[in-house]
């Protein structure tokens, strides 16, 4: 079989976080009652005209400035003209020939070698209403008409699906972070296209295109182009031609389905909006944007390491904004990062999922956080003595010490109580004090091990090595 | 009953404030008119009952003196959206729908206590210049029942010229407001552009729609224009202007003013009775100290073709909306969403609107977009710069509102390209966003009123309207068609 080079590019629908709408004082939200996030603006009602809402025009140049492009200085909206029932006025305003930004990139990591994908424009536009299809009807929620999107289309050159997926993380990390999108593709805040093709080689005209419309997940962005490319391959290779067109993955049938063949020449009819005046962007304006974003993802991920967070660990951190906005606070204290991140990323998160629970709910002051890190850190604690407290440290008031106090955690410190424990275990092991004493290492490994056990987990373990090795000396010299 | 509305609003004021008459006198007397103006078919929906209660309400709450528009009757174009009144835009596929909103400028009105009488006559989503392609028929000139009374804003002159009430609201898209105005003897201002909000003015091209203010003479016009101004902050397009007093310059000295005739308004394609009747105006002007200088100024001419591709584009986009899926006429018991669509669309548009969404659509399809609409845009601004020019040196550019006085309501309508010519000198206007003017200056021989255009430079209304009023008083013209009251 030949072997064949994929040429993907990828089309994103963010919904920006705002308060309103883009085009009205209606308020953007998800989850409420059909029809009541509306006005008459929403519903296209005649004589109403569009307003622009400031905070959409701040967030693009965000995601501008973010996703690396070059800010547009004067602009304009255009109409897009096409009847459908999600679509109010029967035109959407978009941006058409003048796209807030241009010509950036997102940098992903393949197999440890840097690429950049190549972004070719940010646009801003209108959401569409929501249809729902039941039996003979169809039933429209305007409540996300006119929530404001931007468009994020990537040049042809992103040559596989693992870096089809890797953008698309990328992509969501960045917007997410600088509160730019809450990115939740389940819930279409965020929304993916992808078109694949396939030649021989480089110096081959591109091959016939392929859309893969509304890919529902991201991990079904990598699925969807193997199987879309699987499936082209195939055809190739038995030298069957197929036309441009529109599909879509199915979850169950594990592969793309044909929706469309796409027209040729599918005409729009833009022109200039003419209810909206051009908008002139100084460059007072995009600083005044830039100094509200918040540290990136990749500025954290860069901390955390300096501070000798593994990079496993601080993605991670990175896949859970509260924990990584919790940790933040610490960047300016000099605690063990290591220590902290197993805290945040173990116990912490465990206790959190299971009980359906957010680290702002949670009663874990950066006080709190800061003693149990740094009792850990001088092993005054032992992660098995955070296991048995943690309920107590997220659910109470109490601070660290109140919590030792109250739950009776062994003073393991307390040299008295290590000292007789020890002399038990050495009191039950003869055998293994006799291999000590003739050179075997392992069996001061092992009586460690019972001290420990003897202290239910509950040992100082650097003083009771300590104070172990003493006393075997003192064996020897007797 | 004593009849009032044929008086000035100055006098209408002074009874109102010394209780000689009420409010509702006025409100009962416009309905009892317009009840015998019937056959003039100015009006497409009354708003008795709340007018009625309106008036009885404004009896309860202090006379504003400083307010000369208090309690005083107003019609309202029928494409202004007006809360719990009937909006139709004079078409079959709005004829059952009631806006849940007003307007910004219904807003005003209501603000100065004035009281909407009714919603007026007009050309269907105001693509005409005749009111005849209204679905509720045609309204009647005043003057002469034979004869059109213009449009799109027919209804709303002819209830000015019938005196039914002493203040109207038209819209401008192409001449709407001044070459009705000039048919049928009255003042009516197409102010600059964005001097006033559109929001709730169905919209029929975006970029040259504006609403103005039609009286029966200078002054009345400018004080219903200072009530409706203003920036809004629900339309956009809408200018960030302080507030002034229109009536300012009304009957000052106008001497040493320097005016432009453009030759091509006064070329062959103007009737020679029109001709002669602005030619007397200019005399009347010089002696009274205006320069009057006869010049050139380029792309006038390609003015109605420019007008043609913007305003059927944007109309086509404009109304889109009307799918009957959430307001408006619905096809019944339609098989398909297509066929709701084209269902709802052919049953309730009209022959010219139909047409215009055609050619519209054509205009921006595919690469046509960037041959006609985006060519169209460019020399626009060419044509608005050449305009603009001309201010350097002159205060007012001036001419014929229309090539021909008010023709029959007989008359063909099967040449569209006849309507626009109707317009030819009214549209460079709408084109470049200035202020235009109509005032009556004579009659021809068959006594079918005359208008002069008065064009100004942008935001110069105040001006415009104190020139105008010289003019007016020195022709002191009869212009009710049916008494002898002078216009004053």
């Amino acid at each position: 079989m030949t072997n064949y080079m994929k040429t993907i590019g990828i089309e994103v629908h963010v919904e920006l976080k705002t308060k309103t709408k883009i085009f009205s004082p209606s308020k953007n939200g998800y989850g409420m009652g059909a029809n009541t996030l509306t006005n008459v603006v929403d519903l296209g009602y005649p004589g109403t005209l569009p307003t622009l809402n400031e905070e959409v025009v701040n967030q693009a140049i965000k995601a501008a400035i973010v996703l690396n492009c070059k800010i547009r200085k004067e602009m304009h909206f255009d109409r897009k003209n096409y009847f459908y029932p999600d679509n109010s006025k029967n035109y959407q305003i978009t941006q058409s020939r003048t796209p807030i930004g241009y010509d950036g990139y997102v940098e992903i990591e393949v197999e440890g070698k840097k690429k950049k994908i190549e972004i070719e424009e940010i646009h801003i536009e209108e959401d569409t209403c929501k249809s729902a299809h039941r039996k003979d009807v169809t039933l429209l929620d305007f409540n996300r008409a006119g929530v404001p999107l931007v468009e994020i289309v990537t040049k042809p050159c992103i040559s596989s699906p693992e870096e089809a997926k890797l953008y698309i993380e990328k992509l969501r990390e960045t917007l997410f972070y600088a509160d730019i999108s809450d990115c939740k593709i389940e819930e279409g805040s965020m929304r993916c296209d992808a078109n694949i093709s396939l030649r021989k080689k480089e110096s081959d005209p591109f091959g016939t295109k392929v859309e893969i419309k509304n890919i529902g997940s991201i991990s079904n962005v990598k699925l969807s182009l193997e199987k879309e490319a699987l499936r082209q391959e195939k055809l190739l290779e038995n030298n069957e031609s197929f036309p441009a067109q529109t599909r879509r993955f199915d979850d169950k049938l594990n592969d793309t389905v044909l929706m469309r063949i796409k027209e040729t020449g599918n005409d729009y009819r833009y022109f200039p909006e003419p209810d909206i005046p051009y908008l002139y962007l100084t460059d007072e304006m995009i600083e005044a944007v830039k100094k509200t974003i918040p540290l990136t993802a990749d500025e954290r991920r860069e901390e955390y390491m300096a501070r000798g967070v593994s990079k496993i660990n601080s993605d991670k951190i990175l896949l859970n904004r509260s924990l990584s906005d919790y940790l933040n606070k610490f960047l300016t204290t000099d605690i063990d990062f290591v220590i902290a991140t197993n805290l945040l990323l173990g116990d912490i998160s465990y206790y959190l999922n299971k009980h359906f629970l957010k680290l702002e709910e949670t009663k874990l002051t950066t006080d709190k956080f800061t003693d149990l890190v740094n009792k850990l850190a001088e092993k005054t604690l032992t992660s098995k003595n955070v296991k048995d407290m943690i309920e107590d440290i997220l659910q109470n008031e109490a601070s660290i010490d109140e919590i030792i106090k109250d739950k009776n955690i062994v003073n393991i410190t307390d040299d008295s109580y290590l000292e007789e424990i020890i002399a038990e275990v050495l009191e039950n092991n003869k055998e293994s004090i006799k291999d000590y004493l003739s050179g075997h290492d392992r069996a001061f490994k092992y009586l460690m091990g019972q001290v420990m056990k003897a202290s239910r987990g509950s040992a100082n373990p650097a003083l009771a090595s300590k104070m172990l090795e003493e006393k075997l000396q003192n064996l020897t010299i007797d | 009953m004593s009849r009032y509305l044929e008086k000035s609003v100055l006098e209408l004021h002074e009874l109102l404030k010394n209780k000689v008459i009420s409010p509702k006198d006025l409100v009962e007397e416009a309905f009892l008119r317009i009840e015998e103006n019937e056959e003039y078919n100015a009006y497409i929906t009354l708003n008795k009952e709340a007018a009625l209660k309106e008036a009885e309400e404004l009896e309860k709450i202090a006379f504003e003196e400083d307010n000369l528009l208090f309690g005083l009757p107003i019609a309202v174009k029928d494409n202004i959206v007006t809360k719990d009144l009937r909006t139709t835009c004079a078409s079959h596929i709005l004829d059952n729908f009631m806006p849940i909103y007003d307007a910004t400028v219904v807003e005003k009105l209501k603000a100065s206590h004035m009281i909407i009488i009714g919603k007026t006559n007009m050309d269907e989503f105001a693509m005409g210049s005749s009111s005849r392609t209204s679905y509720f028929g045609a309204p009647k000139n005043p003057w002469n029942k034979t004869k059109i009374t213009g449009g799109s804003s027919g209804g709303s002159a002819a209830t000015i010229a019938l005196r039914d009430v002493p203040f109207a609201l038209g819209s401008d898209t192409g001449g709407s407001i001044r070459q009705p105005a000039s048919y049928t003897g009255i003042v009516g201002m197409k102010p600059t552009y964005g001097r006033i909000s559109r929001y709730g003015l169905v919209a029929f091209a975006s970029s040259l729609d504006q609403i103005g203010p039609m009286t029966k003479n200078v002054y009345e016009n400018a004080l219903l224009l200072n009530a409706i101004v203003g920036r809004d902050e629900k339309d956009l397009t809408s200018a960030h202007k302080k507030s002034e007093d229109f009536t300012r310059y009304i009957g000052k000295n106008i001497a040493g003013m320097k005016v432009a005739v453009p030759n091509y308004f006064m070329s062959d394609i103007v009737n020679e009775e029109i001709k002669k009747t602005v030619e007397n105006s200019l005399s009347i002007l010089k002696s009274s100290g205006v320069t009057v200088d006869f010049i050139d100024i380029p792309y006038l001419e390609n003015a109605v073709t420019l007008y043609q591709i913007i305003a059927m584009g944007e109309a086509s986009s404009n109304l889109a909306r009307f799918d009957g899926i959430r307001y408006g006429h619905s096809k019944e018991q339609p098989e398909s969403i297509d066929e709701l669509y084209y269902g709802t669309r052919e049953e309730g548009f009209g022959e010219e609107v139909k047409r215009r969404i055609m050619v519209g659509s054509y205009l921006l399809s595919g690469e046509n977009a960037k041959e006609y609409y985006n060519k169209a845009l460019s020399i626009r601004d060419d044509m608005r710069k050449a305009l603009l020019d001309t201010f350097q040196n002159y205060d007012f550019i001036l001419g014929p509102t229309t090539t021909t006085t008010a023709y029959n309501l007989e008359d063909p309508m099967d040449d569209p390209s006849k309507s626009f010519m109707d317009d030819v000198l009214v549209i460079p206007v709408n084109m470049a966003g200035l202020p235009g003017l109509n005032i009556p200056i004579g009659f021809d021989k068959e006594k079918m009123p005359i208008g002069l255009h008065i064009i100004g430079s942008p935001f110069d209304e105040a001006k415009m309207y104190g020139f105008a009023s010289v003019l007016e008083e020195k022709l002191n013209l009869k212009l009710n068609p049916k008494g002898e009251e002078n216009n004053d």
